[in-house]
């Protein structure tokens, strides 16, 4: 059954497959598995109906595709700013509910410092230019160190 | 449609009880299937081909976010509601109970 599912969801536009398709076989695996437990009748209505359903979908989807601009279709992409980047584990990723306020402010910080010694540099202030340096290497450091420490790539 | 701005068209029965369903908390697919089933009554039962292409359009729309929960034991994708997809439903929500409002008036006169 899951493979007569996947061979339907062939029928969809490709761009739809990648974003959804993996989350369409979850969701008919489990509703499936309820369908079988309400007996063989509740079964078959439940399949006629998904794989219906399936096709005049994937007849909606593709006028979607051909009609919709590209930019407004890309609002259905993952936002990376809320989404976990891949390559980071779940339990890294939710490891402490202040990571993002931290490592916000570390990368404010050395946005700061740099703003600042560029301008003391501008202002032939060298020696303020130096010390920004200097604390600016500081906070780079300590934004390496929180990168590192939730598993995020500088 | 620009996200900041509510469209008055009236909602598809399968989009408002998404939206209605999201409003509580953030869900995924097969949970939004269930809790839909369970708003109404067990009378609209959403498939995968309705549900994911009303998902699609609401992220298009801006109605909706992708999310991703803590608590799920599996990489399942939640979605959850905007403050644009909020602002529609209690737009849909004032219409239904404008409609209401006049049908029962309606009624009354019509019995009186």
């Amino acid at each position: 059954m899951k493979r007569v599912y996947w061979l339907f969801l062939q029928l969809y536009p490709r761009d739809y497959r990648i974003r959804f398709a993996a989350e369409m076989s979850r969701a008919f695996e489990s509703s499936a598995a309820d369908s079988r437990r309400d007996g063989r009748e509740v079964l078959i209505r439940f399949m006629l109906a998904e794989f219906g359903s399936l096709v005049t979908g994937a007849a909606a989807e593709w006028v979607a595709k051909l009609t919709t601009n590209a930019a407004v279709r890309g609002r259905g992409l993952p936002d990376p700013q809320v989404m976990r980047p891949p390559g980071v584990s779940r339990e890294v990723w939710f490891a402490a509910a202040e990571r993002p306020d931290e490592l916000y402010e570390a990368q404010q910080q050395v946005d700061l410092l740099v703003g600042k010694m560029v301008h003391a540099i501008a202002n032939h202030d060298f020696p303020g230019a130096r010390s920004y340096s200097s604390q600016e290497r500081e906070a780079r450091e300590n934004l390496r160190r929180l990168q590192s420490k939730y598993g995020i790539a500088s | 449609m620009r996200p900041d701005t509510v469209d008055t068209k009236p909602l598809t029965e399968p989009v408002f009880l998404i939206l209605l369903s999201l409003a509580e908390k953030p869900r995924h697919g097969y949970a939004l299937m269930k809790d839909v089933e369970f708003l109404s009554n067990r009378r609209v039962r959403l498939s995968t081909g309705t549900l994911y292409g009303a998902l699609r359009r609401l992220l298009e729309d801006l109605w909706i976010e992708r999310f991703e929960q803590e608590d799920t034991s599996r990489d399942k994708q939640a979605y959850r509601l905007t403050v644009a997809g909020r602002k529609q439903l209690h737009t849909e929500l004032e219409r239904m109970r404008q409609l209401t409002r006049a049908a029962s008036t309606r009624l009354r006169t019509k019995e009186a």
